[in-house]
């Protein structure tokens, strides 16, 4: 196999990202040389993402063989696990146990209604299969592994026609010899099988998040070997020789082989890039920390920056039952976006969310056939949106909007129409903030003066409102909110995760076999780098301990040093951060640890974004609008400025609305808002002076 | 120093009601559930008894008077209804002595609590000296002392010896931990260190519960927080109500069973519930229900309140759970000293297993027959099996306790199967353990962990099957198994035709010369290591007659191994073969399906009138097994020795009349 240096920038200087999502694909492009930034916004195509890609390249008329880098962000493992569009596929397991993933953990989603249940395994039963074997908790082998029944199970498999095979035994986090041994016999029974070891794809305890990991990895793995090999074709026939990298979950990104082999790792692909991209502008704008906001059309995602990283959790899903258990951007979901339809309930109150008109039929000033009052409609209503978008190729029907509002809420409530309208937004920007909040405790050391940075068509038309709700005292508007995924998958490094259980109490560890654990972990992790075309010089690696007080569940992901004392200087570490998170620590209670791990980080080069100038003259509006910007009231005048004729330098106070073609930028009175020299805004509270 | 008493603010409460515009109503509606979603994270984050990390805890905000505002929305079914019950036995013990700083601890099932394990702690909220709300979390310690580890005793009458109790007492004054309150507390169970823990996390918490309403007063002020815990109590009030005003009135009664009151012999234990609707009024009435049985599956008003709301809030899943229900909902628990009104000092500590499910179910049938679209057969019960001793893998020799709970069916639903492996009713976010991690914690190695065929009730739409979990004790010595979990006789019913699940039950070395099978309820069983021991959940009740069930999803299922090729022949009449080995293929031949459909829809009525002694020796003799008797003759054995249980045979033939055999069709002619 040929092997490129993905690290080396061995051809022009340009990069290029291309974020396919659900609505839009965007595509981003960098010259290093001289750090200028080119976007394009194209509608993503429902049968075949690719053509999205093609489309977008098109759209900024690229010569690829002056590319030394293309990034990609996709959300077709998104889809494919919720459409469940699956190859035929089959598991194997210990006898006794192929109903693990079925069994669950018993619990629903929705805890009170049984109408709603969880959704069935993405195996059914009469493909997943058993044999005899069993290894114990420590890695002693109790039965050996049934050749004979194994073959016969393999016959079955191929009998079945599957394609994709998980092979998922008990405790095989401690041995995987007989996952590997299935693996032979599987293979001899049929090469052309896909086969995913639950001990290579997840070797961690407790089998259900291992069994459903491992049987996701597993069903996606043609599907992205068939993606990644035609979109590799295609940017070579363009004249395209470096590699293809693909953004991952976990807020990193990873090289076409391992995509292949890890494709599960995509599943939230699109999520990380916007995440990656508020941690690049929270540093840019000298934040360790920052809380990230992504507001759409249907919905708001949450992600937090602490100490300089993306958040990350391992206790996720795209569809509740199923966890991956892979690192992913850890997140906040609240359905609150510009298509959030408000309602009164039986009792009389005022509702917003969660169900939302979408695209289709979009809100009332879309025409498009929809009646009911959503955001979007209330920020009509109150002025703050035009009725021209995206260029003037949106327009907006105001009327359709006051007569939704009107009709729908402010009539029932007896209130005017932007009363009401103030209302709707303010409900709907409280939900975001509840959900954030939630988000901020659970990491509760988080700076208070991190900043809010907000994006999405909707994010800087609500973010002042909520930051002011959440006590934020910064609001950061990135020059291009619309296409923020698309940058953050500009802007990331290679990077892996490794990890291994290692249980014990801090005290009782031998620092020998911990280092030789930790050491262990480190060759495997420059191997898979220098697999991928790392070269050593750029390969930085971060070990992880994972520990909490004896007899809990949930453990918390400490940094680790090397060499004497690190050990002890963690422990201390976790004793902090232990009592910065939930105010208090268990003194006499022995700390335990549960796992290690392992960051691996393929340094590419830095992206030497270009500061300009300040100038000092001042903002010139391009018009006057009447709307409602702050608190409920009557409509004011508000100055109208153009986004696009905006300098780094430039001030201006409230109220005023900042137009730009993929988002508008409410700066309410009282409000200032400067550009940096990034581009970015920066919205503030006016001190009084 | 100020203080307040419940009295006076609960004046100052009502002149503020209802003076709040719709939108700061619902922006505080809305940040009073977070309030309750932030003390509820930080909880479960900090948490050391493995049973509050499974989710058996519940966090709530109330107000001054101690009327909760706002619930979790996944709190653990089985404490819904006694929120306001423990605040205000806090209320009433302290009044006139409640200061800032104040952290209250209470346990007690006798003055509105559940049962001793759960442990509430409770803060006051002040604001300027005047108490405006309350903050409580509440959660399952793992251990809370008493006779058997896990504070479970079976066999108890009395609470006495079942583990500590402890009445409302001031743990905290003033900011300041009474460490010798928290030692005596911690100083009766098993697990000090756990407990001691668990009552910081649970302080902990409420304290951000606190700083939550008080960033909302210093936001909207205190009149307005206040009036709004008013608005929003009742608007869940008038939801409710707006709901059953649109129902139609009328009075309805359903029975569900305990498996039996020892102290009596055999015979099934009713829990009554009579529902009346009159307008936008709803009333329960559990005048009907037996007395109190001799082992611990009673119920005190708490638990029996929980499982009303928690009954019908499943059919009103979006109404939310605050004072305004239970304002909503009129109930009258008939005399003290019955199964469900259990008086002090009765033994109450399995009355998950034993009341409280069974009054979930009874309601389930109730507004099945109000609100059919929603309808629902009965489900599987809570199940729990603790074994506990010394753990021999390494030389400390520690103490292991392996407290291990299952999921399994639920009922078949009107035009969709049950869920199947499922989580109890008890508590839809009630998580079960990884085999795993126990294996690691506990020296059982778990021998298998499936879901059961045959398990789901037959119905046109079946029952959810339940899992069976097996296992071997091996390096461990002075073990001890005790187990807890009825619906062994009172198996899981149908409704409008459908048929019931399976028993619940636990087995000894399985299939093997010592065989023993030990039911559904002991404790303190000696057990060596090598032994093996066995059980299945059941599964959940069907829906409609199962004859009506189309042939190719019996043929689904019995490709799936959810039913076996036998029982689809004799609980569905469905005749299926396999055509075909590799790979397998099956195939409903129709012409037989349809030939046996008919035999069994003109002789099944009479079956239930068959001579029960006759069935039950055939079972002896093995040629009926426990489904067949069950599903086809109403009987009720004993599953060990096979002998007749007459008078719970009685009363399960009478039911299946009831709630299968009336809504039988004699010909294919009348089904179609």
């Amino acid at each position: 196999m040929a092997r490129r240096r993905a690290a080396e920038a061995a051809r022009g200087t340009v990069r290029v990202a291309i974020d396919v999502g659900g609505t839009f694909t965007d595509v981003c492009v960098l010259d290093d040389a001289t750090g200028e930034i080119r976007t394009a916004k194209v509608p993503s195509s429902v049968t075949d993402p690719l053509t999205s890609v093609i489309e977008g390249l098109k759209a900024l008329d690229l010569d690829l063989s002056t590319v030394q880098r293309v990034t990609h962000g996709t959300t077709i493992t998104t889809n494919a696990l919720v459409m469940r569009d699956f190859p035929p596929a089959a598991l194997v397991t210990t006898r006794g146990f192929r109903d693990v993933i079925e069994i669950r953990d018993g619990t629903q989603e929705d805890v009170w209604d049984p109408y709603r249940e969880v959704a069935p395994p993405y195996i059914r039963r009469r493909h997943r299969f058993e044999v005899d074997e069993r290894i114990d908790y420590s890695g002693r082998v109790l039965r050996p592994l049934d050749h004979a029944q194994a073959r016969r199970v393999a016959e079955e498999v191929r009998a079945h026609g599957a394609r994709a095979v998980a092979v998922c035994l008990i405790n095989s986090y401690a041995n995987g010899q007989h996952e590997a041994e299935l693996r032979e016999v599987l293979l001899q029974a049929d090469p052309d099988l896909h086969v995913s070891l639950s001990s290579e794809v997840l070797p961690e305890i407790n089998e259900y998040e291992r069994f459903s990991t491992t049987v996701a990895n597993a069903l996606l793995g043609s599907l992205v070997t068939r993606y990644i090999g035609r979109l590799a074709d295609h940017l070579a026939r363009q004249g395209y020789t470096g590699d293809l990298l693909l953004m991952h979950s976990g807020g990193g990104s990873m090289t076409a082989a391992l995509a292949q082999e890890f494709p599960l790792r995509l599943a939230a692909s699109s999520i990380a890039g916007g995440a990656m991209a508020a941690r690049h502008i929270a540093l840019q704008c000298g934040y360790q920390d920052a809380v990230a906001l992504d507001m759409g059309g249907t919905s708001s995602d949450i992600t937090l920056v602490q100490d300089g990283q993306v958040r990350v959790s391992k206790h996720w899903w795209v569809e509740y039952g199923h966890p991956i258990s892979f690192p992913g951007v850890e997140l906040a979901t609240v359905g609150a976006g510009g298509g959030t339809i408000a309602w009164i309930d039986e009792s009389g109150a005022l509702r917003s969310g969660p169900r939302s008109a979408g695209a289709h039929p979009g809100p009332a000033s879309y025409r498009r056939g929809g009646s009911e009052p959503t955001n979007t409609d209330a920020n009509l209503v109150l002025g703050r949106l035009s009725t021209s978008l995206a260029g003037g190729t949106v327009n907006l029907d105001a009327d359709a909007a006051r007569q939704a509002v009107a009709t729908r809420i402010a009539e029932p409530l007896g209130l005017t129409a932007e009363h009401a309208a103030h209302a709707m937004i303010e409900i709907a920007d409280s939900a975001v903030a509840s959900a954030a909040r939630l988000l901020r405790q659970a990491r509760r050391s988080l700076s208070p003066q991190a900043p809010l940075i907000v994006f999405g068509g909707a994010g800087p038309m609500h973010g002042v409102a909520i930051a002011r709700e959440l006590g934020i005292p910064t609001v950061i508007v990135p020059p291009s909110p619309g296409t923020t995924s698309a940058l953050g998958c500009l802007l990331v490094d290679i990077r892996h995760d490794f990890s291994v259980m290692y249980q014990g109490n801090a005290s009782d560890i031998d620092p020998v076999t911990l280092e030789e654990r930790f050491l262990g972990l480190e060759q495997e992790a420059r191997e898979r780098l220098r697999f991928e075309g790392v070269p050593d010089a750029a390969i930085a690696l971060e070990r992880q301990v994972s520990m909490r007080y004896r007899g809990q569940w949930r453990s918390l992901d400490i940094p680790m040093g090397r060499g004497k004392g690190a050990l002890t200087a963690a422990v201390a570490l976790f004793q902090e951060t232990y009592r910065a998170q939930y105010s208090y620590r268990g003194e006499h209670t022995p700390v335990e640890l549960y796992q290690l791990g392992l960051t691996a980080i393929g340094r590419l080069p830095q992206v030497p974004f270009p500061a300009q100038t300040p100038v000092s003259s001042r903002p010139v509006p391009s018009g006057q609008r009447m709307a409602v910007l702050g608190g409920a009231g009557a409509p004011v005048a508000v100055s109208v400025y153009q986004r696009l004729r905006l300098k780094a330098g430039h001030t201006l106070d409230g109220p005023a609305i900042i137009e730009q073609p993929d988002a508008t930028t409410v700066v309410p009175s009282g409000h200032r808002a400067s550009v940096d020299e990034w581009g970015n805004l920066r919205i503030t509270e006016r001190t009084a002076s | 120093m100020t203080s307040t008493t419940s009295r006076t603010a609960r004046r100052g409460d009502r002149r503020r009601t209802r003076t709040i515009d719709p939108v700061t109503f619902e922006i505080l509606r809305n940040s009073f559930s977070n309030a309750v979603e932030l003390m509820a994270q930080q909880f479960r984050l900090t948490c050391h008894s493995f049973v509050i990390y499974a989710k058996d805890f519940s966090c709530s905000l109330a107000d001054a008077e101690g009327n909760p505002v706002a619930q979790g929305d996944q709190d653990i079914a089985v404490h819904i209804g006694t929120h306001h019950l423990v605040c205000r036995s806090v209320i009433d013990a302290f009044a006139g002595d409640i200061h800032p700083g104040d952290v209250f601890v209470t346990n007690d099932p006798y003055s509105g609590g559940t049962h001793f394990n759960d442990v509430r702690v409770l803060r006051p909220i002040f604001v300027e000296g005047e108490l405006i709300a309350w903050a409580m979390a509440n959660g399952h310690w793992s251990d809370v002392g008493g006779l058997v580890p896990g504070s479970f005793d079976v066999k108890a009458r009395e609470h006495f010896g079942e583990g500590l109790r402890i009445p409302p007492i001031r743990v905290w004054s003033a900011g300041e931990l009474h460490d010798d309150i928290a030692a005596f507390i911690v100083g009766n169970t098993r697990a000090p260190q756990d407990n001691l823990s668990d009552l910081h996390a649970q302080a902990e918490a409420t304290r951000v519960c606190e700083r939550e309403v008080l960033r909302l007063v210093g936001r909207y002020g205190r009149d307005v927080v206040t009036a709004a815990f008013g608005a929003v109590i009742d608007h869940a009030s008038s939801l409710l109500r707006a709901r059953v005003a649109a129902l139609p009135d009328g009075t309805w009664t359903a029975v569900d069973y305990l498996d039996g009151n020892p102290a009596l012999g055999e015979g099934l234990v009713p829990v009554q519930v009579t529902l009346t609707i009159d307008g936008d009024r709803l009333r329960y009435d559990l005048n009907g229900s037996g007395p109190a049985v001799s082992t611990f599956m009673n119920s005190t008003y708490g638990a029996t309140l929980s499982g009303l709301l928690a009954g019908t809030k499943h059919f009103f899943p979006d109404v939310p759970v605050n004072a305004g229900l239970y304002r909503a909902i009129e109930v009258d628990l008939g005399p003290e000293g019955t199964v469900v009104n259990a008086a002090w000092p009765t033994a109450v500590s399995g009355f998950v297993s034993g009341v409280f499910e069974k009054v979930v179910n009874a309601l389930f049938e109730l507004w099945s027959q109000i609100i059919p679209a929603r309808a629902m057969s009965c489900s599987f019960n809570l199940e729990y099996l603790l074994i506990g001793g010394r753990d021999m893998r390494s030389p400390e020799q520690p103490i292991f306790m392996w407290y291990d709970w299952m999921v399994g069916g639920w009922g078949g639903r009107n035009g969709r199967d049950g869920a199947t492996a499922a989580s109890p009713l008890f508590g839809a976010g009630f998580a079960s353990q990884p085999v795993e991690g126990q294996e690691r914690l506990n020296p059982i190695i778990t021998s298998h962990h499936r879901i059961v065929p045959d398990s789901g009730g037959p119905g046109r739409f079946r029952g959810g099957c339940g899992v069976e979990k097996g296992g071997q004790l091996s390096d461990s010595a002075a073990t001890v198994m005790s187990y807890c979990c009825d619906r062994e006789r009172s198996v899981p019913w149908g409704l409008e035709g459908g048929l019931p699940s399976s028993p619940q039950g636990l087995r000894l070395n399985p299939e093997a010369a010592d065989e023993r099978y030990l039911g559904a309820i002991f404790s303190n069983e000696e057990v060596i290591a090598g032994d093996r021991f066995s059980r299945a959940s059941a599964g959940g009740g069907g829906y409609g007659d199962p004859l009506d069930r189309s042939a190719d999803a019996v043929l689904d299922d019995v490709i799936d191994g959810y039913v076996t090729p036998a029982r689809a022949a004799k609980d569905y009449g469905v005749v299926v073969m396999q055509v075909q080995e590799l790979p397998p293929l099956w195939e409903v031949d129709d012409a037989a399906t349809e030939q046996l459909r008919g035999r069994i829809r003109l002789e099944r009525h009479g079956w239930l009138d068959m001579d029960a002694f006759a069935i039950a020796r055939r079972y002896r003799d093995g040629d009926l097994d426990a489904l067949d008797c069950l599903r086809q003759y109403g009987v009720v054995l004993d599953w060990g020795t096979g002998e007749l249980l007459p008078r719970t045979t009685q009363q399960m033939r009478d039911l299946l009349r009831r709630r299968a055999a009336q809504h039988w069709r004699r010909s294919a002619e009348e089904a179609s």
